[in-house]
């Protein structure tokens, strides 16, 4: 599957995905759908470095892009400043608070981990709704304007065209990104995190970087987020956008970078086509979530590839362990 | 002592009481099913809130009698727990990083049912209330208090007292604790393990519905209870030290006050603020609890 076929195929896929704004342009709702499903794209990049490469599960994302967002709003409303530099800044600022808020992760593992995010994020979205000086609270903010090039504004195809731009901007820094030494480093920590001591692996610098690139997407998604939807509140990102964003790359398949794809497109437009019936979305969402857990840990990416493992067995009787062996080659890769 | 200033101390004193024994009693629950399961039940909060709002329904709705829908909601619960054990949690008794696990299906759990909450208790109003059991107003000192905040009040004291002693005296008790131990050992001399688990599972959820009712006789409600409530019996369990009993009626019991002075001054929220810190703090300085042994 991989080498230069499949670096064509990306190549195009990339290039169709950034100019398919331009042939959905008839029907605004589903142009609409197809923006988030971009944003969506970048914030599950992000997740998938820290969840899928490092093996943290960080419930704190969606405050972190609420930051940036929020931020964002301030410089360009109140500073003055134009979308361009704003987000640059409001997104590093956010990524400085994600290594902060990542601190904790040096000593706690697993689900103490995760309940510390939680707290976090319960602790920002409080945050975020009694001091409105820069969130106006529950009112939230809303017409935000869209960014502009060279005084117009950015509308329709254009504006969508651009989140699509990031969003294979995401995938593909992210594709690079774990075929860097960083990137080794990155599931030498999630496989064993005293080995990869053992071997000279710096966990707490490899740890704070992961951070700071997770926090990264974060923000940059939560400032896209702000000028595509043009009105943010704390319900924006609370808890529950948070688990959302981790189901994309938990449904889809943690550590690759397909499965992250995959998930978001299917999973990521589930709330705007349900949006007469919310209730019915938390329940599906939740229903996802434990039938992920308890029934297909691997997500869509693992099922493909144990049933495929289990059609080639049988074509070709190599021993198990064997096979086993080649798999665990072909991942490593991944 | 002026007369305002004491009637202001005797309703901070109360209130806390009323609100430290509640919290001991969900955090009780939530330590026991931590302590001896590992599963650290995120959806705490929406059983909590779903017990109070069944028993609204059936007495504002219905018109039962306010005893009669306390005890069939208890059963439910129960009887709902045993199915949940069966259809989900039981799945999981042998993963070795369960915890995490766990923690990920009831965050699932929470949504699911914050969602059915959402097209069906959401469209009736924002504050429920459970009518009152028993009727009468009695004077402590100058201030009033109704009968039926002081029932509460005993049923709660009581329930965590049975639990105290059942957990030093009882069979089952000893087996939980043992459980809480050292599962290896514990299975070596005899002990039913994943049979623990499961009774552990029940318990802890009918405490819950349990502190739930208590807590809708005493105050009206909204169903952002839920969440506050989860994450204030997770930041007892964690300060107190998942497993404790001891812990959780010590910590309840502090955090019950603080939130009554707090509220005095200021927002509930900023209470929550100060829980949020100190489980924060507890997690990174001693993840094990203040309470652990």
């Amino acid at each position: 599957m991989k080498g230069r076929p499949f670096l064509a195929a990306a190549v195009l896929l990339s290039t169709a995905t950034v100019l398919l704004p331009f042939a959905l342009q008839s029907n605004r709702f589903i142009a609409f759908i197809v923006g988030m499903v971009m944003i969506h794209l970048v914030w599950s990049c992000g997740m998938n470095l820290l969840y899928g490469f490092v093996g943290l599960m960080p419930l704190m994302y969606a405050g972190i892009a609420g930051i940036a967002a929020y931020a964002m709003i301030y410089l360009t409303r109140v500073e003055g400043l134009s979308f361009w530099l704003a987000m640059p800044i409001a997104s590093l600022g956010a990524a400085g608070v994600g290594v902060l808020l990542g601190l904790p992760s040096l000593r706690l593992r697993g689900f103490y981990f995760t309940l510390c995010s939680l707290v976090i994020q319960t602790g920002m979205t409080l945050a975020f709704t009694y001091f409105p000086r820069y969130t106006n609270g529950d009112t939230g903010i809303g017409q935000i304007a869209p960014p502009s090039i060279g005084g117009t504004p950015l509308a329709g195809a254009t504006l969508d065209a651009m989140l699509a731009l990031f969003a294979v901007a995401a995938v593909w820094s992210v594709a690079f990104l774990i075929r860097t030494p960083t990137g080794r480093r990155f599931i030498a920590v999630r496989e064993d995190e005293v080995l990869a001591e053992a071997v000279g692996i710096d966990v707490v610098r490899t740890k704070v970087i992961a951070f700071f690139l997770m926090s990264l997407y974060a923000g940059v998604g939560g400032c896209l987020y702000a000028v595509y939807v043009g009105f943010v509140s704390p319900r924006a990102f609370d808890i529950l956008v948070s688990l959302s964003i981790w189901l994309l790359v938990a449904f889809g398949g943690r550590g690759s970078i397909i499965g992250a794809i995959i998930g978001t497109v299917i999973l990521a437009p589930l709330p705007y086509l349900l949006h007469d019936l919310s209730g019915l979305k938390d329940v599906l969402t939740g229903a996802l979530i434990v039938a992920v857990i308890l029934w297909f840990p691997g997500g869509i990416v693992e099922g493909v590839k144990s049933i495929r493992k289990r059609v080639l067995a049988k074509a070709a009787t190599v021993p198990p362990a064997h096979a086993e062996a080649v798999h665990r080659k072909v991942e490593g890769r991944a | 002592m002026s007369e305002p200033n004491l009637l202001v101390l005797l309703s901070m004193l109360t209130t806390g009481i009323l609100l430290g024994l509640i919290f001991a009693l969900v955090a009780s629950g939530v330590s026991i099913m931590y302590g001896c399961i590992w599963l650290p039940n995120a959806s705490n909060g929406q059983f909590f809130v779903l017990a109070a709002l069944l028993a609204w329904s059936l007495t504002s709705q219905l018109g039962w009698r306010v005893s009669a829908a306390l005890i069939a909601i208890l059963a439910v619960s129960g009887i709902f727990a045993i199915i949940l054990e069966y259809v989900l949690i039981r799945r999981l008794y042998d993963s070795p990083n369960r915890n995490i696990d766990y923690f990920v299906v009831t965050l699932g759990l929470t949504q699911i049912i914050s969602g059915i909450f959402g097209f069906t208790y959401s469209h009736y109003s924002d504050q429920y209330i459970i009518p009152p059991l028993v009727e009468g107003v009695t004077f402590i000192g100058p201030m009033p208090t109704t009968n039926n905040r002081l029932l509460v009040i005993a049923v709660a004291a009581t329930a965590i007292l049975a639990l105290f002693a059942g957990f030093r005296f009882h069979r089952i008790g000893r087996a939980i604790r043992a459980v809480f131990q050292n599962r290896e050992a514990a299975a070596l001399r005899g002990v039913d393990v994943k049979g623990v688990y499961r009774i552990a599972f029940i318990l802890g959820t009918v405490i819950t519905a349990l502190g739930g009712l208590l807590y809708g006789m005493a105050y009206s409600f909204d169903l952002g209870l839920a969440w506050t409530m989860s994450v204030t019996a997770f930041a007892i369990m964690i300060v107190g030290g998942p497993g404790s009993i001891l812990g959780a009626l010590v910590v309840g019991l502090v955090f019950g006050f603080t939130q009554a002075v707090v509220s005095v001054f200021s927002s509930p929220t900023m209470a929550t603020f100060a829980y949020l810190i100190a489980m924060l703090a507890i997690l990174l300085v001693k993840p094990s609890g203040v309470f652990s042994r």
